[in-house]
């Protein structure tokens, strides 16, 4: 085990998959010779060169419109989106085309292609560099959706999406970039599709994505210490597909949820995961489902505001111990 | 309407429904007799509250159910069908078609949910825990804000205080026994209560027997001299049961250990002595109805206690309220001229008394400093106590003193 740092991660997953698969390619704006704007891709044009490594023109449908060529005849791109919020310009090549070639030609054509991109806010960045974007990409059917909080799921999981066959959106967490965490040695890839309870608890689960998982285990500890509140905490990792195995059990243990979700609320990914939960485990609830949200509006550049938008651990701390009595 | 199991007397908290008068669809009157229940004391039958028709009845005959749970619903003439019927078991593992979500505001809130008051809701795991084990909200304290019910209470309910103490297990039923010259008596719910009763009162209280006899002349003395005016007044002779109740309540006094319940690893003793009678009811019972604060009531009172509670337990008119906290009980069998009768306690009591025939019998007294055989009326008392809260010199001691108080006394001062 190594400790290694969530964008040395994104780095070291790229360079594993493009050492055992000579058909793995990585374009976007200053990944190359700048080695990323958040500098998660240092080193890869070093190590695999122009052909295989480019810089682009700043221009989003460009970058996917290549990139989805590539995957169509016989590469296996990774393209980055230096900010998630411009995935905006780029939608009718993502959901009409990328996410529909497969079904549309009967299976014939294959979409292995990876978009990169760094999501989410708290690092002052306003609100149109700052969004929390994962459903926009999970309402679209075809697409697969992670959104991983450890260095070690940005390794394991990127790897997994670049040798996935289908098109995947992977959010890499702004904020997190910075952040240190233990990571396997050698190959390492997980598991599309499985959520990982990362705190065991009896009271109450929260589930939580991103950036708000390391917020949820804070929040969670001081529950403990603070309110005698024993609260499991579930890691999604992984929208689509969802598993909703692992998130019902945990919500049948302890009979009450709590989503704990960076985006704004109406439409939240949480909303989709109440709903089923709702659906397949209401006589099992002892209380209503509770989101923990930002609040419905543009996310604000100023420092104060944007702390009060985006759930801290005191919120959620405060909400769960209110809710659960 | 819902069907209650209802409050018999203040100190129940459970009944069983030994049986319906009427099935699901049938229609009842208000007063039609819909159903029986017992609690380990009475029995008891149960009309109908309105006119209508028994739509469900959700507590089957032979369940122990607690005070308030539903038994039935009667959809009355005339009564909307509010309520929709109960659901079936619910399969939370099987998810339905979406419904579509009720019209809902298109403004949503801005952060998270406002405060709700939902103190009386319960949740749906919480329905769903109390419809598996038939419990009703009532019997749960809810620990949650406001009193809520939470998942947790009930588990906790479910698990218990303390496990009940296991009663052995009755003996393997025999194959069922037919033919000629042989009758099968089923056991009433009464007979059941009893059985059960005194199983567990032989298999927790180590019983002792101690007996005196004792020389009835003064007592006696009493009822010849009031005897007569009394039958002719009250109707009924003055026996020796209140007398020997009385003497009791008064040697109690000297040793109230014999006036208590055993509790786990503590004795209870009381102040007031609440005297249970042991009454028979024409061969096809017995119940323990309670002559309260008996220590307080001359002989007489006792007496006229005595006679109305024997006389309301023969025509089943007692509720369960006058069978409760019992703390020391008399069974009387003296009517049928047994010599000497063992009784079983009366849980949770620490003694019990039973009082046989009283008859002429030659005894040696002394008279005038010489040994001489008298006629006197003699009988036996009997007391079985439990070895765990008293030993047999305790109980020796309070013997002797009731057989003192008896022998002498000056009752017919007292009773005059």
């Amino acid at each position: 085990m190594a400790e290694l740092i969530y964008r040395e991660a994104v780095a070291e997953a790229i360079a594993q998959e493009m050492r055992r698969d000579e058909s793995v390619v990585f374009l976007g704006e200053d990944i190359a010779k700048a080695g990323g704007v958040f500098k998660a891709t240092v080193g890869l044009w070093e190590e695999f060169g122009d052909l295989r490594v480019r810089d682009t023109p700043i221009s989003e449908q460009a970058i996917l419109g290549a990139a989805m060529g590539a995957a169509m005849t016989g590469l296996k791109p990774i393209a980055e989106i230096m900010f998630s919020d411009f995935l905006a310009v780029c939608w009718d090549i993502i959901c009409n085309q990328m996410a529909k070639s497969r079904y549309m030609t009967g299976g014939q054509v294959d979409m292995p292609l990876v978009i990169r991109t760094a999501n989410g806010g708290g690092a002052r960045f306003g609100a149109q560099h700052s969004q929390s974007l994962e459903n926009w990409a999970m309402m679209i059917p075809g697409l697969k959706v992670v959104a991983p909080s450890t260095p070690a799921d940005v390794k394991g999981l990127l790897a997994a999406a670049i040798r996935d066959p289908d098109p995947v959106i992977f959010f890499e967490q702004k904020s997190l970039y910075a952040t240190k965490g233990e990571v396997p040695d050698g190959e390492h890839i997980e598991e599309i599709g499985k959520a990982k309870v990362v705190r065991d608890g009896d009271d109450v689960t929260l589930i939580a994505l991103a950036m708000m998982v390391p917020r949820a285990l804070e929040a969670a500890e001081r529950l403990q210490a603070e309110a005698g509140i024993s609260a499991s905490v579930v890691d999604v990792r992984s929208l689509v597909p969802l598993d909703t195995q692992t998130i019902l059990s945990e919500v049948r243990k302890t009979a009450r949820v709590v989503t704990v979700e960076e985006n704004p609320r109406l439409c939240g990914w949480g909303a989709e995961i109440s709903s089923i939960i709702a659906e397949e485990c209401f006589y099992d609830l002892d209380m209503p489902i509770v989101r923990i949200t930002s609040p419905h509006i543009p996310l604000a550049s100023a420092d104060e505001l944007e702390d009060i938008m985006i759930p801290s651990v005191d919120r959620i701390f405060e909400t769960v111990r209110q809710e659960v009595d | 309407m819902d069907v209650l199991m209802p409050q018999m007397g203040e100190t129940v908290a459970e009944g069983t429904l030994t049986a319906w008068h009427k099935k699901v669809g049938d229609t009842v009157s208000a007063s039609d007799i819909l159903f029986e229940i017992g609690t380990d004391k009475v029995e008891m039958e149960v009309p109908a509250q309105i006119d209508g028709v028994l739509k469900e009845i959700l507590v089957q005959a032979g369940d122990t159910v607690d005070v308030g749970t539903k038994l039935a619903v009667i959809e009355g003439s005339g009564e909307e069908t509010n309520d929709a019927p109960a659901p079936a078991a619910p399969q939370p593992e099987t998810p339905k078609a979406a419904t579509p979500a009720p019209a809902q505001s298109p403004v949503a809130p801005l952060v998270d949910r406002p405060k709700r008051d939902r103190s009386m809701k319960l949740s749906p795991v919480v329905r769903k825990l109390l419809t598996e084990n038939n419990l009703s909200h009532t019997d749960i304290v809810g620990t949650g804000r406001d009193g809520r019910i939470k998942r947790g209470d009930v588990l906790a309910y479910l698990k218990g205080p303390a496990s009940v103490p296991s009663t052995p297990a009755p003996a393997e039923a025999p194959g069922a026994i037919s033919g000629e010259g042989i009758t099968v008596v089923p056991f009433s719910y009464r007979r059941k209560m009893t059985a059960e009763h005194m199983v567990r009162s032989k298999a927790t209280s180590p019983h002792v027997l101690q007996a005196v006899e004792v020389d009835f002349s003064a007592v006696n003395k009493a009822r010849q001299t009031i005897g007569p005016e009394w039958k002719r007044r009250e109707g009924y002779s003055l026996t020796y049961l209140p007398f020997i109740a009385k003497a009791v309540c008064s040697a109690i006094k000297d040793f109230p250990r014999i006036n208590g319940h055993i509790e786990k690893d503590h004795l209870v003793v009381f102040d007031r002595v609440n005297l249970a009678m042991a009454i028979d009811l024409n061969f096809e019972g017995l119940v323990a109805p309670v002559i309260r604060d008996a220590d307080l009531k001359a002989v007489t009172e006792i007496a006229r206690a005595t006679h109305e509670l024997a006389r309301r337990a023969r025509a089943d008119e007692l509720t369960p309220d006058e069978f409760a906290n019992a703390t020391y009980t008399i069974s009387n069998n003296g009517s049928f001229g047994t010599l000497i009768t063992a009784p079983i306690i009366n849980q949770p009591q620490v003694a019990i008394l039973s009082t046989d025939g009283i008859t002429k019998r030659p005894i040696v007294i002394e008279h005038d400093g010489e040994d001489v055989i008298a006629i006197r009326p003699v009988g036996i008392l009997a007391q079985s106590f439990d070895h765990r809260a008293i030993d047999g010199s305790y109980s020796g001691a309070f013997m002797r003193r009731v057989k003192e108080i008896l022998e002498g006394k000056n009752w017919v001062e007292s009773i005059s």
